[in-house]
């Protein structure tokens, strides 16, 4: 009997004490956590070969998940270095960038280290060096460097389109449409560019413009289901009958390049019900 | 799958060698024939079969080691992309989002915790005092 009290006055006592630890334990928890979940190929149980060929994955889809970028991508760099030969300085550049997304400086200005040692006078490792000072908010030195790169080959698209992305991020966006428009006017083949254009013209209302680029990106890849789908929102948004039937052949192509697409089918509802509704009230009026 | 690659090449060469073998045969019956004078023989059967044969194999072993076949269809390939991966242009990538402050390391939470603390009359203090 005595044995039991004392065991479960023991239990107690820890009980307690656990309780007072409690806010510490939660502060040291994102800790462990963290130490606990250093090893990507243990949790999931796959080799370097599986993490480099998953890197090479989402650098071709254009993926931003780059929490686990910079997962993957450490462990990568730090313990299989060697055995990655050449490929090791794109998976520097890949790391860098997520990094810096994921507010990780310290291994983006290591990632940037090695790529300077390895390519000391490169234009691209300029620019990274350049996104880093942009992800610090130092905009004007970052400008410096572009300008600098730009004097070195006035051809250089990247550096244009840091440029461009430097007055977005300052909130400066009737400068940047004006400057990608200039961009645009000599590098007509670009079809991120066409893209990121559309995007601002519809941060900043203006729906025709941006249904112009559009239409520029669904006449060099007719077959992409996603421009159609986007091009008939846009004209969607815009309204008025025309636009209104305009947006629902549109919604109809996409539908007819990808039968999957679930966002055009309910556009394809939602344009059909306002077209019905808006030519019953100018019957009903005219 | 890296197994049966390796299964597949070693179908595509062996069919190589035997079409190889094969050729080295029938060039060797037709200088036999030249030889002997007796033009007019066509090859042996066993070389023709040979020939068919390892030629078969060869293609066989091919279109398996060739990899995934795509349709023909342009649009098909794209039937699994979303918008999620097509918005994101890496040329204009911006970092002034708020993945700066929320994968920040826990030891630098401290700090914001105090600038929670200094901000004059957070919203949710203020709904509390309507229900009150």
């Amino acid at each position: 009997m005595n044995t039991i009290k004392k065991y479960v006055f023991y239990c107690i006592i820890n009980v307690r004490h656990a309780h007072s630890w409690k806010a510490h334990d939660v502060a040291m928890a994102s800790v462990v956590k963290r130490e606990k979940m250093a090893s990507v190929s243990e949790m999931y149980d796959v080799g370097w070969e599986e993490m480099r060929d998953k890197l090479r994955k989402w650098r071709e889809d254009n993926c931003r998940n780059s929490e686990q970028i910079v997962d993957v991508g450490e462990e990568l760099i730090s313990e299989h270095a060697s055995k990655l030969g050449d490929d090791i300085w794109i998976i520097y550049e890949q790391v860098m960038i997520a990094a810096l997304d994921c507010s990780r400086d310290d291994l983006a200005l290591t990632c940037l280290q090695e790529l300077r040692k390895q390519f000391p006078d490169s234009h691209r490792v300029k620019r990274l060096s350049g996104m880093r000072l942009e992800a610090l908010e130092r905009y004007d030195e970052a400008n410096k460097h572009y300008d600098a790169i730009l004097q070195d080959d006035p051809t250089n698209t990247a550096a244009r389109k840091r440029k461009i992305s430097i007055l977005k991020a300052q909130g400066k966006g009737t400068e940047a449409i004006r400057e990608l428009n200039e961009y645009l006017e000599q590098f007509v083949g670009d079809q991120e560019a066409w893209h990121e254009l559309s995007e601002l013209y519809i941060n900043e209302h203006d729906y025709g413009k941006a249904a112009f680029c559009l239409e520029e990106l669904m006449m060099t890849n007719p077959h992409n289901h996603l421009y159609c789908e986007q091009y008939a929102e846009v004209k969607y948004t815009q309204g008025g009958l025309e636009n209104l039937e305009l947006s629902r052949k549109y919604f109809a192509q996409a539908l007819r390049l990808n039968n999957r697409n679930m966002r055009a089918l309910f556009g394809l509802y939602m344009v059909s019900t306002s077209v019905r509704s808006m030519s019953q009230s100018v019957q009903q009026t005219g | 799958i890296k197994m049966a690659s390796s299964f597949w090449k070693g179908v595509v060469g062996v069919g190589l060698f035997a079409l190889a073998h094969a050729a080295f045969s029938a060039a060797q019956h037709r200088s036999y024939m030249r030889l002997t004078e007796k033009e007019n023989e066509t090859l042996p059967v066993d070389i023709v079969l040979q020939t068919l044969l390892s030629f078969v194999m060869t293609c066989y072993g091919i279109v398996h080691i060739a990899g995934e076949f795509k349709d023909m269809d342009a649009s098909s390939e794209l039937k699994n992309k979303t918008f999620d991966t097509l918005r994101n242009h890496p040329s204009f990538y911006l970092f002034n989002h708020r993945g700066r402050v929320l994968f920040r390391s826990p030891e630098e939470e401290p700090s914001s915790v105090r600038n929670q603390q200094a901000l004059p009359n957070p919203i949710r203090l203020r709904k509390l005092e309507h229900l009150h």
